[in-house]
């Protein structure tokens, strides 16, 4: 029976003058190269989907030579399904607010900004106030907690563009210009916002890092598996009974259990038809796949990732097609348009499975998205891109019954 | 340090909230402003699927029609409301009360469908309840 286990969840926590702030004063008392030294032995993961060692980008960072450095909050959710980082905007913004601090201490960095999508209005509401706040109890400004630390943090609010949840293309966001991405490298660690060495990190990543340094590396690394450590929000949505956002300890079951114990069950027919286990851009398994350990490495080794923890069941009876179309119609309609191939080919995708014949594909023409999806992936300088095919190409490997018309036995014989 | 106000997405929200839109003018102020071409000025706003160049209506309706709201039938929420609006994706009402906008996810996976209201978030809705506050949008 999976449980939820309690590392970032909590008490709502958005009233600065109830908090003390006790990773951050931890802190700025164990000086710079130690706190990235206690992140790095947490083994902490990326939350946003990509799953880079937290510990690794920042220590990059520190190493990073200049006076000006930026750190960021990257709090763009938009992956379909995930709405894990609302909730921690929602309920635990101090945590997020600290854990972007001690990332900014620890690299150097004395100016931050955190993006919250345009669609985020409670959360926007939120982080407002609490900047002001802040400021008024100097919590942000000069000689934080009596430190040489300053810092000061500037909300920014995105304008519904999917593609600014990649980290160069949020930059050049909140420099003003088109959300598009840049070509790596240089990373942002190296030639960020401005010019300058900058840090982007996940909302998640950024509240696993304040509770880190709080509780120490210690009890998250005793969480989880070997190469999965701690615990993840996930959000459960679909065809789902009990839909939300829990914690979960890597490793402490498997993806069946989730859905079962935590979700409820399926909620239309009696078992899924398919599973999408991290967000629109990971590939589909299927109901005999999902006795697969919750953690990144067994998540991968099931053909599929733990991308943003959404999980997404999809029940039993589903048109397929009409699914392969709403998928298709998000990537062709968030890509940003730079990088032609995934411009031009998730448009052709769209038109091709708007072609079918009853529901029915040929193998040819399965075989020209499979060879459009390649080129996109090899070509897209972001993740958007190289993603972009991995749930419909899966559709299409595990239902070819359903989906790719079979050459019949006559037109075989004329066609020798 | 930068001031908010220095930061272009942020000053553009704010004349959005006064105006509604984007106005001609404004474009011209932003392009001294941040000492840019009108049209890189202009080529950057109309990036963003939330930030609008003409005057959109009174209240923009924006449905989820992404997977998660898509299997909670979303797609009968929509056709519900258009029927009700007698509007299609992207279109604004001739009093110029209405604008509706079929979106990508909103963030409410768990809580489908859902309908903003301008920066109001509605879930769980029905359809019955979406023309409900529709009805009270004057």
């Amino acid at each position: 029976m999976v449980i939820e286990k309690k590392f970032l969840k909590g008490n709502p926590l958005k009233d600065i003058s109830e908090y003390d702030f006790p990773g951050l004063r931890r802190a700025l008392s164990l000086g710079q190269e130690n706190v990235i030294q206690e992140i790095s032995d947490s083994m902490l993961l990326g939350r946003g989907g990509a799953g880079f060692p937290t510990g690794t980008k920042w220590s990059l960072a520190l190493e990073q030579a200049g006076d000006k450095k930026y750190f960021i909050c990257n709090a763009d959710e938009g992956e379909p399904g995930t709405f894990k980082d609302r909730f921690l905007l929602e309920e635990r913004p101090l945590k997020v607010l600290e854990g972007l601090m001690i990332g900014a201490y620890a690299v150097g960095a004395d100016e931050g900004f955190i993006y919250i999508r345009g669609e985020y209005d409670l959360p926007i509401k939120i982080f407002r106030e609490i900047l002001e706040d802040a400021r008024d109890e100097g919590i942000l400004g000069k000689n934080i907690f009596g430190s040489d630390f300053d810092f000061d943090l500037t909300l920014v609010r995105g304008a519904g563009a999917y593609v600014c949840g990649d980290e160069t293309s949020l930059i050049n966001s909140i420099e003003g210009k088109r959300g598009i991405s840049r070509i790596k490298p240089p990373y942002p660690i190296q030639e960020g916002l401005f010019g300058n060495p900058t840090v982007v990190n996940n909302v998640e990543s950024l509240a696993c890092a304040a509770e880190i340094i709080n509780k120490g590396a210690g009890e998250f690394v005793a969480l989880g598996t070997d190469n999965s450590r701690g615990t993840k929000l996930v959000s459960l949505s679909g065809d789902i009974n009990l839909p939300g956002v829990y914690e979960i300890e890597f490793g402490c079951g498997t993806l069946e259990e989730i859905i079962n114990d935590l979700g409820g069950g399926v909620s239309y027919g009696n078992k899924p038809k398919f599973v999408i286990p991290g967000g629109l851009s990971t590939a589909a398994l299927l109901p005999e796949e999902l006795n697969c350990g919750y953690s990144y490495e067994d998540i991968e080794e099931a053909g599929s990732s733990l991308g943003s923890g959404a999980i997404i069941v999809v029940g039993e009876s589903r048109d397929l097609v009409e699914i392969l179309l709403k998928v298709s119609r998000f990537y062709m309609d968030e890509t940003c348009g730079t990088c032609f191939p995934c411009r031009e080919g998730n448009k052709q995708i769209n038109f091709m499975l708007n072609q079918h014949k009853n529901k029915k594909f040929t193998r040819q023409e399965v075989e020209i998205i499979k060879d459009i999806g390649d080129a996109i992936a090899a070509a897209a300088r972001c993740g958007l891109g190289q993603t972009s095919l991995s749930l419909i190409e899966s559709i299409f490997d595990k239902f070819p019954e359903e989906l790719i018309e079979e050459v019949r036995h006559s037109e075989k014989v004329r066609n020798r | 340090m930068k001031k908010s106000n220095d930061i272009f997405l942020e000053t553009v929200h704010n004349i959005q909230q006064t105006y509604g839109y984007i106005p001609e003018r404004e474009i011209n102020q932003l392009a001294e402003k941040f000492d840019q071409p009108r049209a890189k000025i202009y080529g950057a706003i109309k990036f963003y699927s939330m930030l609008y160049t003409e005057p959109t209506g009174k209240y923009i309706i924006r449905i989820c029609d992404s997977l998660s709201c898509h299997l909670k039938d979303s797609h009968d929420l929509l056709l519900a409301v258009q029927d009700y609006l007698g509007l299609e994706d992207g279109e604004t009402s001739s009093d110029q009360l209405f604008t509706l906008e079929i979106v990508e996810c909103l963030g409410h996976c768990g809580e489908g469908p859902v309908m903003m209201v301008n920066d109001k978030m509605y879930t769980e809705l029905t359809k019955g309840k979406a023309l409900e506050i529709l009805q009270d949008c004057k």
